[in-house]
């Protein structure tokens, strides 16, 4: 017999190039929980994460991945939260002026390095405080894609989120200490490094990801070219999360570097993949 | 959390059971605010007809009361017309007039205008100001006539001017 729910679940349908996630978590008095979990693979080339041009290139090879994990969490999933996978949206660290939106002023700064019309740019941000931000743009026909394929399973989009965001919104939560720190948050095809000085965080990066030989080697400069631009510190902390997390933690460590992940998840033994989630630790942590 | 990607436009569809609630108890304070005011506007309209209505009776009253005081002011003034002419005939007033001018002072002239009262304009001429002074003491303490006002004078040797006055009706 299923235990009494001490509040309304709530889901979240995670996409990337290589597979389509979901959870259920539910938030009671305490922490949230992890209830269930589902992935679906994709085959390489269905959904392709890009700023400007179509993603699901194969929509009904994502479908039936979306389905599937639909079926995974129970098949009682009506309202989600979808987060887009890193390399759709632009990001950017923004000191916006105090008599100014800071909504409207992030989208004043994006617009600019846009590769698509500013009228097509969805902006909103990741309050940081002392005037300052994590921004974000995407555009809008490519959002539209995501939700159109939720409705055509029968989901009503509750909002639409970028899993670096909401991962480093999750990491932001941990005090980083006087140690220099660098948060690597992993995506399938694109990366996002954020750097830390003083306890603040100093510097927002975006890549793309090569997965070929070597990856790891080009993660660990990014990392110090990262920590370097975030300025001088005594030691380098590193935290990891995302795809793949785990065995880059492993070769840094053997590399002589702190590596660490992110977050401890309540609940992620019932589905150990769902510890490497970057975009589950705004929900959990 | 509040971030939001959507390309719907964020205002929409994502007010909670609590704002719709407040809408929806706006808008039924409106409506009642509405009817309270179609109400107080209807009372409005009434009040204003009845301000004019009786804003018209009383200026048809006035306009009866003025007439009806325009003719008996007419009927007065030929009543105490009457009275004067017949309690003061010109030759009593200038009989009376005659009796108080001193040696030095004559009367060149006597206007007599009967009205409601009896307005008298004398034209004086007096050999000297004592005896000016003289007539205008007698005049001023005469039982038949009041409010006196001498004119403009010249007191160069003879005084020629004009002095006006009423003649004092009497009570019994």
């Amino acid at each position: 017999m299923n235990s009494m729910r001490p509040l309304a679940s709530r889901f979240l349908l995670a996409f990337d190039a290589g597979s389509v996630s979901g959870a259920e978590v539910t938030r009671g008095l305490g922490r949230s929980q992890l209830r269930g979990f589902a992935s679906a693979p994709l085959a390489p080339g269905a959904l392709v994460p890009s700023p400007f041009d179509r993603n699901l290139l194969r929509a009904e090879e994502v479908r039936a991945a979306l389905d599937r994990v639909l079926q995974g969490l129970g098949g009682k999933v009506r309202r989600a939260c979808l987060l887009l996978p890193d390399g759709v949206g632009r990001l950017a660290l923004i000191d916006h002026p105090a008599n100014a939106s800071a909504v409207e002023y992030a989208r004043f700064r994006l617009v600019q390095s846009l590769p698509y019309p500013a009228t097509e740019a969805v902006t909103d941000l990741l309050p940081l405080g002392r005037g300052r931000s994590a921004a974000a743009a995407v555009r809008r026909s490519v959002a539209a894609e995501y939700e159109a394929l939720a409705a055509s399973a029968g989901l009503t989009t509750e909002r639409l989120d970028l899993t670096p965001l909401a991962a480093l919104e999750a990491l932001l939560r941990q005090a980083v200490g006087p140690a220099r720190t660098v948060d690597l948050i992993l995506g399938d095809v694109a990366c996002c490094l954020a750097g830390y000085h003083g306890g603040r965080l100093r510097v927002l990066r975006q890549r793309r990801r090569d997965l070929g030989p070597g990856e790891e080697e080009r993660l660990r400069d990014e990392v110090q070219r990262t920590a370097a631009l975030a300025g001088n510190g005594t030691e380098l902390r590193l935290r990891v999360v995302g795809a793949g997390g785990r065995s880059l933690r492993t070769w840094l460590r053997s590399a002589g570097m702190v590596a660490d992940g992110g977050w401890q998840l309540p609940g992620s033994a019932l589905a150990p993949e769902a510890g490497e989630a970057a975009w589950l630790g705004e929900a959990l942590a | 959390m509040t971030r939001d990607f959507s390309s719907r436009p964020p205002a929409r569809a994502r007010w909670s059971a609590g704002e719709r609630g407040l809408v929806a108890g706006a808008g039924l304070v409106l409506v009642l605010v509405g009817g309270l005011a179609v109400s107080a506007w209807s009372d409005h309209r009434h009040a204003s007809e009845r301000v004019q209505a009786a804003r018209q009776s009383l200026a048809d009253l006035r306009s009866r009361t003025q007439g009806a005081e325009s003719r008996r002011g007419s009927e007065d003034a030929a009543v105490s017309r009457a009275v004067l002419t017949a309690e003061a005939p010109p030759g009593r007033v200038l009989g009376a007039l005659a009796a108080l001018l001193p040696a030095d002072v004559r009367l060149d002239g006597l206007t007599l205008q009967y009205g409601e009262r009896l307005e008298l304009d004398l034209r004086v001429a007096a050999r000297n100001a004592q005896a000016y002074d003289l007539f205008l003491a007698r005049l001023e303490a005469s039982p038949l006539f009041e409010g006196v006002e001498p004119g403009e004078e010249g007191r160069d040797g003879e005084v020629r001017t004009t002095v006006r006055a009423s003649f004092k009706r009497s009570t019994s």
